[in-house]
């Protein structure tokens, strides 16, 4: 009945009296730099993070072993490399950042995994393959390479491959530059599994995995007159299973689906999302909290999720009008923009995700706090990604913000949030309910008890 | 009141912003830029929807006010002498003047970003100003519109405000003292758009062409010295054209090969407030001039240090200037 829940017993179990907390595995790694995109891969047996500082570190699950039973499910590091360095733009005088942006895996078609990594300005395809054998006995060779001298070779013989220790490597196939004038927020691998898309503030382009020198621009918001700029592309990705689709959503709060089948040049949309403002929570900051700074279709296909400041949202792509479920994640900030203006909070763009099912929801908030809510039981709760809190094989514990009025035990006031300590990015495995938190430097996996 | 306080301190808070955003690695965000200009664009709003005349009304009418000097203890928010400094490359930290400059004290000047009125000029305190300077200053000013523009195009927004320029309306292209061609000033950082020169000459519905309306810099004591860039020749009588959007035509379009990224005009915001607007405080309010007022004609009196806050600009109650003034 309630298997295959994660983290929270009280959340997940469905029948009525809730059993007590699950136990969960999780491990803390800890990054070098600030995490900057966290994504699993098609399999979830694979899971990169990027940081600030342009490296990719990539995790792999370890396999279920009869000598430690304990240890499947755990993620160790498979490989580390450095995918972007500072470069400065000579021409424009412009410091271009190393930071990674956005990472997303390619299907697996042979042994060896792909990934494309951006950051503000080139995207790389980066091919991970194992080594663990090496071949022996050459004819012409020694072992250590001297050629032989052909003359003393009196026998012939099969080299064969003996096993050595596993070497991962990682190399640049491909490097897609010079196609975007602005900063690169988003890339998507279509379902076709040949091209994808890469989005800047004001347009999206088209590539093909195979060509580096061109891209198509499918998407161009940039006006005639830089002075009529009203919003900007935030997010954008492709439909899970419709190769001719994808959205991309604005800082104005607007989600635009556009069909690639209906003209070379997708600026006038096919569908068009957007709620309308409730004018009573109308305030200064009522345009940024609206802006857009994620967007994700479901699974399925049939919804997709967007995370503004404040809510997720969850849309059916039959119904532009307004969304079917809205989740609040933070609402008691809501009354404290003006300090999270000053300082800068109000900018933070959070992720969203969802699990691999569609039946639950999960975001980041503030003080290492990230959320999660099931769509099914409409539920949520709030968990705590930190050493403190977390003990190995111990249960996370619900937390709780209190808002106002008397603050209950274990509570903790909205004034006492730790606001430097931000969890934007987060990912779900795509079977089973294993999740990875990222809170500055530090990514966190849960995992759910094995029964 | 409060709202009117707390929008003047938001103001404040989103000058620092787009201030910073210029020296910020990866250059000028323009999503965050876009969002800080509209933040600003509200509490614009809530300005003009909450008049408070004594606030900024300041000075005796018809009383030359002495340039006011540069004040040694400037917020860091707003860069003293920025204005009639090209703006640093957006890649480099630094303002290039941040000390005080003592004999040349930055003018506060309304930005009459999609003002119904033109600021006024400083006449006669143009000519003493380096050509170079005097593009630069020029350049800087007319990417300082844009921001605005880019803020202010929303067709929602008082009327009134530099949120209303009706879509199209054009200024008249006045001339100024820019390089021709749209060429970049010198010292100009490669990020700025070289359509931001507002001397690109455009049909416009309006006739003679105006001057140029900033007279970002207040000179020292040198008399006419202080050269305000872009100011017409000495003598000249700047003609105020009800100054609406600073359109800028792309300058031959873009550049195929490399195309600039165009967010030097939202960051270049600063360049509006990197003045310390103390002399608008101090500012005659018998100065201004209005072309189809016919005010008072003549140039403005040459004191230096006079700045560019038109009469009717605050007799309108230009928003963007009330909440300079009080800023």
């Amino acid at each position: 009945a309630g298997g295959g829940c994660c983290c929270c017993g009280l959340f997940w179990y469905r029948d009525s009296s809730p059993k007590p907390h699950l136990v969960n595995r999780f491990c803390i790694l800890l990054a070098a730099d600030v995490i900057s995109t966290v994504e699993f891969n098609y399999s979830g047996d694979l899971l990169a993070t990027g940081d600030k500082g342009g490296r990719v570190v990539i995790f792999q699950r370890e396999q279920e072993n009869k000598s430690r039973p304990h240890s499947r499910g755990e993620y160790n590091v498979y490989s580390t490399f450095q995918s972007h360095e500072p470069e400065f733009d000579y021409l424009k005088s412009l410091e271009i950042e190393e930071k990674i942006n956005k990472i997303r895996w390619l299907p697996q078609q042979n042994a060896a995994h792909f990934l494309l990594s951006t950051n503000d300005k080139t995207i790389k395809l980066w091919k991970i393959s194992e080594r663990d054998k090496r071949a022996e006995g050459y004819n012409l060779k020694d072992e250590d390479g001297r050629l032989r001298d052909p003359f003393r070779i009196t026998a012939l013989r099969v080299p064969i491959l003996k096993p050595m220790d596993l070497m991962v490597e990682a190399s640049p196939r491909r490097i897609f530059a010079n196609a975007h004038t602005y900063h690169i927020n988003s890339i998507s691998v279509n379902s076709d599994h040949e091209t994808y898309l890469s989005a800047d503030d004001l347009r999206i382009n088209l590539w093909h995995l195979e060509i580096t020198d061109r891209s198509f621009n499918i998407v161009d918001i940039k006006p005639a007159n830089m002075e009529e700029l009203t919003e900007v592309i935030t997010a954008a990705e492709f439909h899970p299973h419709q190769c001719n689709v994808f959205v991309y959503s604005s800082s104005k709060g607007t989600i635009r689906l556009c069909d690639m089948r209906s003209s070379a040049l997708c600026d006038r949309h096919s569908k068009f999302f957007e709620e309308p403002e409730d004018p009573s929570s109308r305030s200064f900051f009522s345009e940024i909290i609206s802006s857009i700074s994620d967007v994700k279709f479901s699974h399925s296909g049939r919804y997709m999720m967007t995370r503004d400041y404040l809510s997720v949202k969850v849309w059916d792509l039959n119904m532009e009008s307004r969304p079917v479920e809205t989740h609040q994640v933070h609402e008691y900030l809501r009354s404290k923009l003006c300090s999270l203006y000053e300082n800068d909070c109000i900018f933070d763009k959070f992720e969203c995700c969802w699990n691999g099912s569609d039946s639950a929801i999960m975001t980041g908030s503030y003080n290492n706090f990230f959320r999660m809510f099931d769509r099914d039981t409409r539920r949520d709760v709030t968990l705590e990604a930190s050493r403190e809190s977390s003990k190995p094989r111990a249960s996370l514990k619900p937390r709780k913000v209190c808002t106002g009025g008397k603050r209950k035990k274990d509570e903790i006031s909205v004034d006492s949030l730790d606001f430097n300590k931000k969890i934007l990015h987060t990912a779900w495995h795509p079977a089973d309910n294993v999740i990875a938190v990222a809170a500055t430097n530090n990514l966190y996996i849960f995992q759910d008890k094995i029964n | 009141m409060e709202f009117k306080l707390e929008a003047h301190r938001i103001v404040s808070i989103s000058l620092g912003k787009i201030y910073n955003s210029r020296v910020q690695r990866g250059g000028i965000k323009l999503h965050k830029n876009l969002l800080v200009s509209l933040v600003l664009r509200s509490a614009r709003q809530v300005y003009l929807s909450d008049p408070c005349p004594g606030l900024y009304l300041a000075g005796p009418a018809g009383i030359p006010a002495p340039p006011p000097q540069q004040q040694p203890g400037e917020p860091a928010a707003g860069p003293p002498a920025g204005w009639g400094e090209p703006p640093p490359p957006a890649a480099r930290a630094s303002w290039p003047e941040t000390e005080p400059q003592p004999e040349r004290p930055s003018v506060s000047h309304a930005p009459r970003v999609g003002d119904e009125v033109p600021v006024t000029t400083v006449t006669g305190v143009g000519d003493v100003l380096q050509g170079g300077e005097a593009d630069a200053t020029e350049a800087a000013w007319s990417r300082v519109e844009r921001p605005r523009q880019a803020a202010a195009r929303e067709a929602e927004g008082p009327a009134g405000g530099w949120g209303v320029f009706p879509e199209g309306s054009l200024a008249a292209r006045r001339p100024c003292f820019c390089p021709l061609g749209g060429e970049d000033p010198p010292g100009t950082p490669a990020t700025t758009p070289r359509t931001a020169c507002c001397c690109a000459p455009r049909p416009a519905e309006d006739e003679p062409p105006a001057p140029p309306a900033v007279c970002p810099r207040k000179r020292g004591a040198a008399g006419v010295g202080g050269g305000p860039a872009g100011c017409p020749a000495p003598g000249s009588t700047p003609l105020k054209k009800p100054r609406r959007n600073l359109e800028q035509p792309p300058s031959g379009g873009e550049d195929d090969d490399a195309e600039e990224m165009e967010t030097g005009n939202v960051a270049n915001l600063i360049s509006i407030f990197g003045s310390s607007f103390s002399g608008l405080l101090r500012k005659s309010p018998g100065g201004g001039r209005e072309e189809e007022e016919g005010e008072e004609s003549g140039p403005e009196a040459a004191e230096p240090g006079q700045i560019c806050c038109d009469k009717p600009v605050l007799r309108d109650m230009n928003p963007w200037s009330t909440a300079i003034v009080a800023f």
